[in-house]
């Protein structure tokens, strides 16, 4: 652990933290999600070996994924190559445009939403400007207009009911 | 208020005669909601309904597959529908007999938040055992039971098969042990690899094996003995009342114009009068019996009444 | 020869020029709509469904194969482009196909997928041509404690799939394993890990998975690379046909992972993707081209698309003798077979010979003529990589959300999606691969309902899994692949222990 610390101190002053740093996060995430298990499969029951309760199945991956986030945590912090460096802005980008498409598609219609949702994901590259992009949203949405709608005939509204 | 009932019984008395007019109810197109994932019997009889609504009635239908959470993602989602007859479900005792005892947080009411329309048939289960085990008889069946156990498939929790089960335990006095599988077409290959004494499943479906000698009926659920299989006896002669079958039938959201519900009745009766459509449901083991929309709504309350005291023993919500 | 004599029969019948039409049609289909990131077979049959009434019974069966193995082939180039994975089989095309396509060879990735699919799928023809009988009996001697040994099998496979660290790839089907675990249990219906969410009632629907964890995460990192120039390699887009070496270092593989995936399609549920996981995880070791493997090997494009293809011919079998459908899609075959009152079961090969014959002509067929259709299409595909990323990837997020949408017409699934590629690329900044993640959350629910079910016939006895011949020898087997994979694992890290100077990468 004071090696660790001691490696992340060193780091700090350079660009990339190192990848020890993000490597025991997932181990972590990974360890209290299958903790989350353990527990839920308990609250539900394990059951005898016979009639294996509804619980017994998540406790025996929970410990077992519980164990192997351990040794990954372990491993990890041994890792001293440089992390990813996260693109923060595309992460939000590329959740909003799955969010707008899920906000709108049933309420102003698949041809709208499709709209809004090309728009939302065009967002984080300024390499194409904002004409562009009104004009790729406007592509997009009335291709996948004709392509889903038209010609494999999925049971979406192109448009807001008028009712 | 009062008006209003008395318009819509009214308009019902002069709708009185039989499929009086049988057509187009509406200019949009009609969306049939089906509880099940494509390619299973009940998408196939929407997908029948849909094509005879087109070509004899000028009906445009489409066939809207919303599986999931034993049929209430279905239910739920028709319940909040305009009721204007474009959104019609084709309801079974999942969503509409089943679940409104398993589940007690049941996001709609099966009877308050549906028009039920018209009833279109129902297949029969039958209880099936090994050929080789020399049972040929219930009486066969409640000793094999008691001396060394009996272990039957069905095709999942709180399916009808399940339920039925359920029934004949309460109704025979044994007990026997309950494996559930994910469709009835599992369970019989594991009954088929000797894995399991006995299955419950739809006595259509087993025609070949019944033929090829590789399965034995033992009796059959329904109210009388089915035309096809003349001569498998029924529970009910056996001196034990077990009736449960599986039902299909169109409902839509609640509050829908009763003359519009009389067309949408007289039009799938009219379908179902059709020589190939009566052929095509032969060969998915459904007979259909004709109800009035009043009939099938009592039907409907009428199965949740009586099953609900097996699906609570067969306590299909854990536990 | 009486097979030969039915082949020669049943190939009469596939060549019937309507039948031709049909099956020419079902492939074209399947290929266009399997290429929708999302859009898989399932939703391919279900749209050319309602054609199929107006069809003979042979006909109707002859597109709707052309239609599943068409989306199959499809799936892949959406793997091979753009990463996104529409079954867990070809999740595993990715590991190779997708850093082939980075490195301007994606031409020569489309090639390898296009043969290795033929060549699978003549393999799984004659297997299922010969062996049908013996296949279906195969499948009879398999109860729930065979299922649970095969599956584990599968899943210590997947393990290895992963390039990274064992430990991660094992954690992930760890992981996988456990997140199959939400929504109704099956044995008891007691709901589990749900929040009350009756959507989640069912679990998560696999194509969310897949399509958050690779398709959207992936994008996530794409975005910033890809306005930065790095991805701009050279692409020869004439050349997609593989070098003589290439030609050469294909052939074992393809003929490998046939093999594989035949004796695995025959189990019904678990043959694909057992099939495609076991078949790379052995490639990897025995290849002399092993140390490329997850870094643009053409075999380890070959040997899954081969293994998953054979096992689609051979997952037929069970679908028609014993009517155990292995897939949704499967599930759907049995439904059209339904309409024309054919049941399916032992007598289907006796009674509909002429139809069952004909399928396995058909398949011959349909699978030449999707490598007529596909190599001169590969051009075609190719260039889509030319337009530039700004215009792609919003179009593909569009997709994926319809793609999504689409599987239930519920928007639930679009926020799912959300959370699971937002997971996925968080597990790409901590170097998890998605993959055995996967194959784990696939295989989790088939091995928990095995096992319980194996217990509760064995009456609570455990040891039934090492003394029924067939499991114990499974059992075995995986657990000396356990051993050697650990064995290596020390090895190479006493070895890296003895050179201290290891460079950082």
């Amino acid at each position: 652990m004071r090696e660790f610390l001691l490696r992340l101190q060193q780091h700090a002053k350079e660009k990339h933290a190192p990848h020890a740093y993000f490597g025991a996060l997932g181990g972590a995430g990974f360890l209290v999600l299958s903790i989350i298990f353990i527990v839920g499969g308990f609250e539900l029951g394990v059951g005898s070996p016979r009639r294996l309760g509804t619980g017994a199945f998540p406790v025996i991956t929970g410990f077992i994924l519980a164990l192997l986030s351990m040794g990954v945590i372990a491993a990890d912090l041994r890792d001293t190559t440089d992390a990813e460096k996260p693109d923060w802005i595309s992460f939000v980008a590329i959740g909003g445009a799955l969010a707008v498409f899920a906000l709108t598609v049933g309420r102003i219609g698949l041809v709208p939403g499709i709209f809004l949702t090309t728009i939302t994901a065009s967002l984080p590259d300024p390499s194409l400007r904002f004409p562009g992009k009104l004009g790729l949203a406007a592509l997009v949405s009335l291709a996948c207009w004709g392509l889903f709608i038209g010609l494999i005939g999925l049971p979406f509204d192109a448009f807001m009911r008028l009712n | 208020m009062k008006h209003l009932l008395a318009l819509g019984a009214a308009s019902l008395l002069f709708a009185a005669p039989a499929y009086a007019d049988p057509g187009k109810w509406t200019d949009e197109p009609v969306r049939i909601v089906v509880t099940f994932p494509p390619g299973g019997t009940s998408d196939l009889i929407a997908r029948v309904l849909a094509q005879y609504f087109e070509s004899e009635f000028g009906q445009k239908a489409v066939v809207d597959n919303r599986p999931g959470a034993g049929g209430t993602v279905s239910a739920d989602f028709v319940a909040d529908q305009d009721p204007d007859g474009t959104t019609l479900i084709l309801g079974n005792n999942a969503p509409f007999t089943i679940a409104p005892t398993q589940f007690e947080d049941l996001p709609y009411d099966p009877m308050g938040d549906f028009t039920h329309i018209a009833y279109l048939g129902a297949s029969t289960p039958a209880l099936f055992v090994q050929p080789s085990s020399g049972i040929t008889s219930l009486e066969g069946y409640i000793e094999r039971a008691n001396t060394d156990g009996i272990t039957y498939g069905s095709s999942g929790v709180g399916s009808i098969t399940h339920i039925l089960g359920q029934a004949v335990d309460v109704s025979l006095g044994i007990e026997q042990i309950h494996v559930p599988y994910q469709g009835s077409a599992p369970a019989i290959q594991d009954f088929r690899a000797g894995v399991l004494e006995a299955y419950y499943d739809m006595v259509a479906l087993n025609g070949d094996l019944i033929t090829e000698g590789e399965t034995q009926p033992i009796a059959l659920a329904s109210p009388e003995r089915s035309p096809l299989f003349p001569e498998i006896p029924t529970f009910r002669e056996l001196g034990h009342d077990i009736v449960i079958e599986n039902w299909t039938g169109v409902s839509g959201p609640a509050g829908m114009d009763p003359e519009m519900v009389q067309t949408i009745h007289d039009t799938i009766e009219a379908i179902m009068q059709m020589e190939p459509v009566i052929e095509q449901l032969a060969k998915f083991g459904i007979a259909h019996t004709e109800m009035s929309s009043e009939e099938f709504t009592s039907f409907v309350d009428g199965t949740i009444t009586t099953w609900a005291p097996l699906i609570k023993a067969a306590n299909v919500n854990g536990g | 020869m009486d097979i030969l004599y039915s082949f020669g029969n049943g190939l009469l019948v596939a060549l019937e020029p309507a039948n031709l039409l049909y099956c020419f049609v079902g492939v074209f289909l399947g290929t266009f709509i399997g290429v929708l990131p999302g859009i898989g077979s399932m939703a391919a049959i279900s749209m050319i469904l309602p054609l199929t009434f107006y069809l003979e019974p042979t006909s109707a069966l002859v597109m709707i194969a052309g239609v599943y193995y068409g989306a199959e082939y499809g799936g892949s180039i959406a793997s091979i482009l753009m990463n996104i994975p529409g079954t867990p089989s070809s999740s595993i095309t990715c590991i190779d196909g997708y850093p082939m396509a980075r490195d301007g060879r994606a031409g020569i990735a489309l090639f390898a997928s296009a043969i290795a699919s033929f060549g699978g799928g003549i393999m799984g023809m004659i297997v299922m041509a010969i062996l049908a009988p013996a296949l279906a009996q195969l499948a009879l001697n398999f109860g729930p404690t065979e299922y649970f040994a095969v599956i584990l099998l599968g899943l210590v496979a997947a393990s290895a799939v992963s390039n990274g660290s064992p430990i991660k790839g094992i954690a992930m089907v760890a992981a996988g394993l456990m997140f199959g675990t939400v929504g109704v249990d099956i044995t008891t219906g007691a709901e589990r890990f749900t929040m009350g969410v009756p959507e989640l009632r069912d679990g998560v629907h696999l194509v969310i998975v897949a399509m958050g964890l690779f398709g959207v995460g992936e994008l996530i990192v794409s975005i910033r690379a890809n306005a930065k120039g790095e991805h701009d390699n050279e692409i020869d887009y004439a050349n997609f046909y593989p070098s003589k070496a290439e030609w050469k270092a294909m052939v074992a593989p393809i003929f490998r992972g046939s093999g594989i995936g035949s004796f695995f399609g025959a189990l019904p549920g678990t043959g694909q993707t057992v099939a495609s996981a076991v078949a790379y995880a052995i490639e990897k070791k025995v290849s002399p081209n092993r140390a490329k493997f997850g870094k643009g090997a053409i075999e380890g494009v070959a040997v899954p698309e081969a293994a998953n293809n054979s096992a689609t011919q051979t997952a037929f079998i069970p679908t028609l003798t014993l009517g155990v459908p292995g897939s949704a899609s499967m599930a759907l075959v049995i439904g059209a077979l339904m309409m024309y009152g054919i049941v399916p079961g032992p007598r289907l090969l006796v009674d509909h010979a002429d139809l069952f014959w004909g399928l396995v002509a058909s398949f011959l067929i349909g699978n030449v003529l999707l490598l007529i259709l596909n190599i001169p299409l590969i051009g075609l595909w190719v260039k889509l990589l030319k337009i530039p990323y700004r215009y792609m990837y919003p179009t593909i997020i569009v997709l994926i959300c319809v793609g999504v949408y689409s599987l239930n017409n519920n928007v639930f699934d679009v926020w799912l999606t959300l959370v699971f590629g937002w997971a996925g690329y968080l597990m790409r900044l901590f170097r998890f691969e998605p993959a055995p993640f996967l194959i784990g959350f696939v295989l989790g629910p088939m091995m928990e309902e095995q096992l319980r079910r194996a217990m509760l016939l064995s009456r609570g006895d455990a040891t039934v899994f090492l003394t029924r011949p067939i499991s114990g020898t499974l059992i075995v087997i995986t657990a000396l692949l356990l051993v050697y994979a650990f064995y290596s694992a020390m090895r190479q890290r006493r070895a890296g222990q003895n050179s201290p100077s290891t460079p950082e990468a």
